[in-house]
């Protein structure tokens, strides 16, 4: 049986020191704050999740809906009048490119949540399932892990496309649900590692003579104390996340047009290079959101985890 | 790193447009290079090709894309050959045979010429003709392409019948009468006699190398040919490499010492490598004509060839909505087919009311039809109101099945976008890939798809019989009109060739007239860039996209610099 | 330690089991076959092909051929001209692991010594601009850097050559350097290792930080030995250990070939084998090549695993 954890995106191992449910999470909230990177990207996340959600309700700020053509202005430059230009078929990239970070977003997000789900409760599962459930989940995660990332969301991709089914019709849930399915072993590993060594420690040993059930034990003591590291995978999953979605965008499995996710966008820039602001914008977009999320997860994780002070 | 988050984020920026600038900076002026009629050195003569796609086989008879059969031109060479006339219209001229068949009633004589040999000196004879059409027919061969020969197409006797297992190869009516002349059987005389027999299953094939090697005998070091080239390698997903056949009897003889043919599958990274120079002749696609206008060089090496397809929107008739022609009228009345040709392919296409392509004959263009099914979003709006659904209230929601390649999207978003202006209806559209596409188009399971028509052959019975009668093979859009079965039949049966043309034009109209299934949209043209050092290349109709001049690859040359 | 290596050998069989069979039916879901044209072959002809492919048994006794064949080594014939799978994977492979080997050195290098130079410079000019490079490097997705690579350098200005592979393609061409075209070779190599190289950057930089504020590193200053022995023979070693973590997944990332890249530069690797076949529906070519990615991904963490516990005695498996 292995005894170390894969931690691919955090660099600490799973055995560190448990953490008091109370009293500490305000630590690291101070902790965070006073990382003035980690802020400026929380600040420029909001700006952007504000001024992209902004287009669902109002058109004051994208100034033009994502799919009008104007035929009129078709693969112009940024002008006062289009901001960041307009495409092959004459629509605002401005607003276009707006979009697509709220899609991008959404999807980051959505796939990073489904991964949550899936990883804690196998992660809780392989830990509290004793020899056989334990080997059997690490057989499970041994096999999505050896499954090629892009391959297996590829296959996923093309099975699930241009079918009409009730619930997993939605093209960007699909997108989100292959994207976490290859990505949910990172979670999983690292819950179980923290789980098993947290069930050795004295207060969970406590509770238990004290008659607190599996449950109870699970839920108000192991499991907060396994949220740090999780919280900071969480973070570090989705720039994975929208990295995959645009890589499926450039293969042509992204979502369908004319919704833009910025993976779209790209692949729109790279086709017509002839107006090189097509490219240049939603690139910068994803660069922004990557680098915000980056430096968020960097100070979530110097926040939660005391011995990197 | 905390006191200089401004500084990391200006160098970013800084970065990033840097890049960005230089990346539509102006393109650096080329030499432009004089233009002789004098060709290069010998050892000069190499050029490389891009094509799309991999050959999947080298054997022609069980080739099924485009790809197989471009590089096939260049390597083998049937009885006669297409060619563009004067007046560029398509022709079968005489190739390995030395003229035109002699016809007596339902038989064909046809005559080779002297001294024609294949390319390891042993003499090409009729029998290799009799071994390869009685081979195309083959149950074990399993051709694709096989109902060429069959009926309706050609209608070779006895060829249907051993392909189905009721037959034997003896029953197969074509004979080697000698080594010089064969003698061909049909069921009725056929005026595209000439023009099947230079397609790609009917080249002759060599029965000793095929029995020895098996499927390995289009491997280079078996190979044997009778075209201008033959294969010296062949690099899995990479490339084939072909030199010139010393034996080639018919004139040119071919000047390039060395034809690389790379296996390129995304066209901007072909178009990237014809800028470094890396590449001297490639396909492009529409989207680049824009770069390619606004850079002298590339301008004056830009050729668009029209070619004999024909996209269209095509429409479920067994979809209830779509059964009504009033609704089909409206759709097909609400897209501006300028503006589409103009904003999507850049002007490179033509727009068509018409299904019979320009370049084949009974070709009737845009004048008739125009009035019809053409743009006029006030007609539209009353044939959409006419059918029931004024303004487009109570429209059900349909579904646009969408090829995944960039410009089919674009396509797709214009007329979703055109639908929604001119109608206000509301039309999804789902993307398919192409093995996804061809499943749902097969099966009819669509509702509005992106597909159209792409001739085999030049014969307008190609666009017509089989895509629109009632049970055709390839009327998938379930076209039922008695009145077109009715002239499709008459002209399958017409041995006169004006009348031939004639019943097809007819048909032609009532499709188009009656939206029968299909509403044209454009004729395409097929758009290449060919270095300006390569000389020869004769664009020629049509069907092949893959490489331009294919039809002549004994032409090409280098020419002196 | 040697059963701890055979175990995970043995473990490997089941996985690539499970792999193989989660891939077979994904296959068949997608729809779409092999045969299906864009114009409808004959009936008669669909049912020949699939007859001479086998694809007209029922399911379950096609999915016990594959294994039956796999059990022989026997990946099958790829749809596309009948050619051997394991023939296509091993050339396809010997293309991705060059330009991956090279790739993931230049990542090495280039993180580490990025990574190094920070930790030692801690914020100062040339920390910053490494903490720039590696956020900044991996920012961008590995086409729009191809993209821009390619305009920018290829075309533009001309530097470099934008097509295919500037190294041996074949096996026999491997012994004829005078045919190796090096103005290739760059633009690639660049474009998939960046991100790599960011990341190793990124972890090196973190775990020298971590290794120099501890007191052995001091107390080995204090009492005399030079800086590069204190940096080399104790700091590094001691922060080699997180960097490998983050090193394996990445070999076996690129080894395996980045096909975004090697579409971007039309190179013939496993990568675009695989991607195309999927686009072809060529089973045999996507199962072979997936069950071969599965492989060298296992035997990638493995070694990674062997190097782990080489490098950090504190690590002992049970």
């Amino acid at each position: 049986m292995q005894e170390v954890a894969y931690q691919t995106g955090t660099f600490e191992d799973a055995n560190g020191p448990p953490m008091r449910a109370r009293g500490l999470w305000s630590d690291a909230f101070r902790a965070l704050r006073r990382n003035r990177m980690a802020m400026l990207a929380v600040v420029i996340l909001l700006l952007l999740a504000l001024l992209s959600a902004s287009t669902a309700f109002t058109q004051a700020i994208a100034r033009y809906s994502y799919s009008d053509q104007l035929y009129q202005h078709v693969m112009e430059g940024p002008s006062w009048s289009h901001f960041f230009g307009t495409d092959y078929l004459g629509r605002d990239n401005w607003s276009r490119v707006l979009t697509g970070v709220s899609i991008s977003l959404e999807i980051g997000v959505g796939a990073q949540i489904i991964v949550l789900a899936i990883g804690v409760s196998v992660g809780v599962a392989a830990a509290l399932g004793g020899r056989v459930g334990d080997s059997a989940l690490m057989r499970l995660t041994d096999v999505t892990y050896a499954f090629p990332d892009l391959l297996f969301i590829i296959l996923l991709r093309s099975v699930l496309l241009g079918r009409h089914m009730p619930v997993l019709g939605e093209p960007r849930l699909q997108v989100m649900l292959a994207i976490a399915l290859v990505n949910w072993t990172t979670i999983a590993r690292l819950v179980r590692g923290q789980m098993l060594s947290l069930a050795e420690r004295e207060y969970v040993t406590a509770a238990r003579t004290l008659g607190a059930s599996n449950w109870r034990i699970v839920t108000r003591h192991m499991l907060p104390n396994t949220l740090g590291p999780v919280i900071v995978a969480f973070a570090f999953g989705i720039p994975f996340a929208i990295f995959a979605e645009a890589a499926l965008g450039f293969l042509g499995l992204g979502v369908p047009a004319p919704m833009p996710s910025l993976g779209s966008l790209v692949t729109d820039g790279y086709n017509h290079m002839s107006n090189v602001w097509i490219l240049v914008f939603p690139a910068g977009a994803i660069a922004l959101l990557m680098l915000c999320f980056t430096f968020l997860g960097d100070g979530l994780r110097d926040a939660l985890d005391p011995r990197q002070r | 790193m905390r006191r200089n988050i401004s500084f990391i984020f200006l160098t970013a920026l800084a970065a990033f447009f840097c890049l960005a600038l230089a990346a539509c900076g102006g393109s650096e002026a080329k030499m432009s290079q004089t233009i002789t009629v004098d060709k290069a050195a010998p050892a000069d003569q190499q050029v490389l090709v891009a094509q799309s796609s991999e050959p999947e086989f080298l054997d022609p008879q069980l080739s099924n894309f485009e790809g197989d059969v471009a590089i096939e031109r260049m390597l083998f060479r049937g009885l006669y050959e297409l060619q563009l006339d004067s007046s560029n219209n398509v022709v079968a001229v005489p190739a390995m045979a030395a003229d035109e068949p002699q016809v007596n009633g339902n038989v064909y004589t046809i005559t080779l010429k002297d001294n024609l040999e294949w390319s390891d000196g042993q003499p090409l004879t009729a029998q290799d003709f009799e071994y390869s059409l009685k081979r195309e027919c083959s149950p074990d061969v399993a051709a694709p392409y096989q109902y060429l020969l069959g009926a309706g197409m050609l209608d070779l006797v006895g060829c249907d019948d051993y392909f189905n297992g009721q037959g034997t190869a003896d029953g197969v009516g074509v004979k080697a009468l000698d080594a010089k002349t064969l003698q061909m059987t049909l069921t009725a005389p056929k005026p595209t006699f000439t023009t099947i027999m230079s397609l790609w299953p009917t080249y002759p094939l060599r029965k000793d190398v095929i029995d020895k090697y098996g499927a390995n005998w289009t491997d280079p070091a078996n190979i044997v040919v009778d075209g201008p080239y033959t294969l010296t390698e062949f690099v899995a997903k990479d490339h084939a490499t072909l030199a010139p056949n010393p034996n080639w009897a018919l004139d040119p003889k071919p000047q390039l010492q060395k034809v690389t043919i790379k296996f390129i599958d995304d066209m901007e990274v072909a178009f990237n490598a014809f800028q470094t120079g890396e590449l001297d002749m490639t396909q492009v696609a529409a989207t680049d004509i824009p770069t390619i206008q606004n850079d002298s060089t590339l301008k004056s090496e830009y050729l668009q060839v029209g070619s004999l397809r024909i996209s269209a929107v095509e429409m479920q008739m067994q979809n209830p909505v779509l059964a009504n022609p009033n609704v089909r009228l409206a759709l097909s009345r609400a897209i501006d087919r300028d503006a589409l040709v103009n904003v999507v392919y850049n002007g490179a296409y033509l727009p068509a009311t018409y299904w019979l392509a320009q370049g084949l004959p009974g070709y009737q263009g845009n004048d008739a039809f125009q009035s019809i099914i053409g743009y006029d979003p006030d007609a539209a709006k009353q044939a959409l109101a006419d059918a029931g659904y004024p303004n487009g209230q109570g429209f059900p929601k349909l579904t646009l099945t969408v090829a995944d390649d960039p410009v089919r999207q674009a396509e797709g978003q214009f007329l979703q976008q055109a639908w929604k202006q001119v109608l206000g209806i509301d039309v999804d559209i789902q993307a398919a890939d192409r093995a996804t596409g061809a499943d749902l188009y097969n099966s009819g399971n669509f509702e509005l798809f992106q597909g159209g028509w792409q001739n085999d052959y030049p014969d307008p019975e190609n666009s017509l019989i089989g895509v629109f009668n009632t049970d055709g093979a390839n009327n998938q859009h379930a076209c039922n009109d008695p009145d077109i079965d009715a002239k499709l039949a008459a002209a399958g049966a017409e041995t006169d060739n004006a009348t031939r043309i004639k019943d097809l034009q007819e048909a032609e109209t009532l499709v188009v007239t009656r939206l029968c299934g299909v509403a044209p949209l454009w004729q395409g043209a097929v758009l290449y860039l060919v270095n300006s050092k390569v000389g020869g290349v004769r664009p020629n109709g049509a069907i092949d996209a893959a490489m331009p001049g294919n039809w002549c690859p004994e032409c090409w040359f280098i020419k002196a610099q | 330690m040697a059963g701890y290596i055979i175990r995970r050998v043995l473990q490997l069989i089941p996985v690539l089991w499970a792999v193989a069979t989660i891939t077979f039916l994904l296959m068949h879901l997608v729809p779409g076959g092999p045969f299906t044209q864009d114009k409808a072959l004959p009936a008669n002809i669909v049912d020949a092909l699939n007859r001479r492919y086998h694809l007209d048994q029922p399911l379950w006794k096609q999915y016990l051929l594959y294994l039956w064949n796999l059990l022989h080594l026997d990946l099958g014939l790829s749809f596309r001209g009948d050619r051997d799978v394991s023939q296509l994977i091993r050339d396809g492979f010997f293309v991705s692991a060059q330009l991956g080997v090279l790739a993931f050195v230049v990542a090495s290098v280039v993180g580490l010594a990025l990574g190094v130079l920070s930790a030692l410079n801690h914020n100062r000019f040339l920390d910053y601009f490494g903490v720039f490079f590696a956020t900044a490097g991996a920012a961008l997705p590995s086409f729009v850097l191809a993209s821009f690579l390619v305009v920018v350098f290829g075309v533009k200005l001309g530097w470099f050559e934008i097509l295919g592979w500037g190294g041996p393609i074949q096996f026999s061409h491997t012994l004829d350097p005078s045919a190796w075209e090096w103005r290739k070779l760059v633009l690639p190599v660049l474009a998939l290792s960046m991100l790599p190289a960011a990341f190793i950057a990124r972890v090196t930089r973190a775990s020298m930080l971590e290794v120099l504020n501890q007191d052995y590193m001091r107390t080995a200053r204090a009492k005399g030995l030079s800086k590069l022995t204190v940096v080399w023979r104790h700091g590094l070693k001691n922060a080699m250990v997180p960097v490998l973590t983050v090193m394996g997944p990445c070999a076996a990332m690129l080894v395996t070939g980045s096909f975004i890249i090697e579409r971007v530069f039309s190179i013939p690797g496993v990568g675009r084998a695989f991607v195309e076949a999927v686009a072809d529906r060529d089973y045999a070519m996507i199962m072979g090549s997936t069950l071969f990615y599965a492989a060298v991904i296992a035997v990638a963490n493995l070694i990674v695993d062997v190097l782990y516990a080489a490098v950090d005695p504190r690590i002992r498996y049970r």
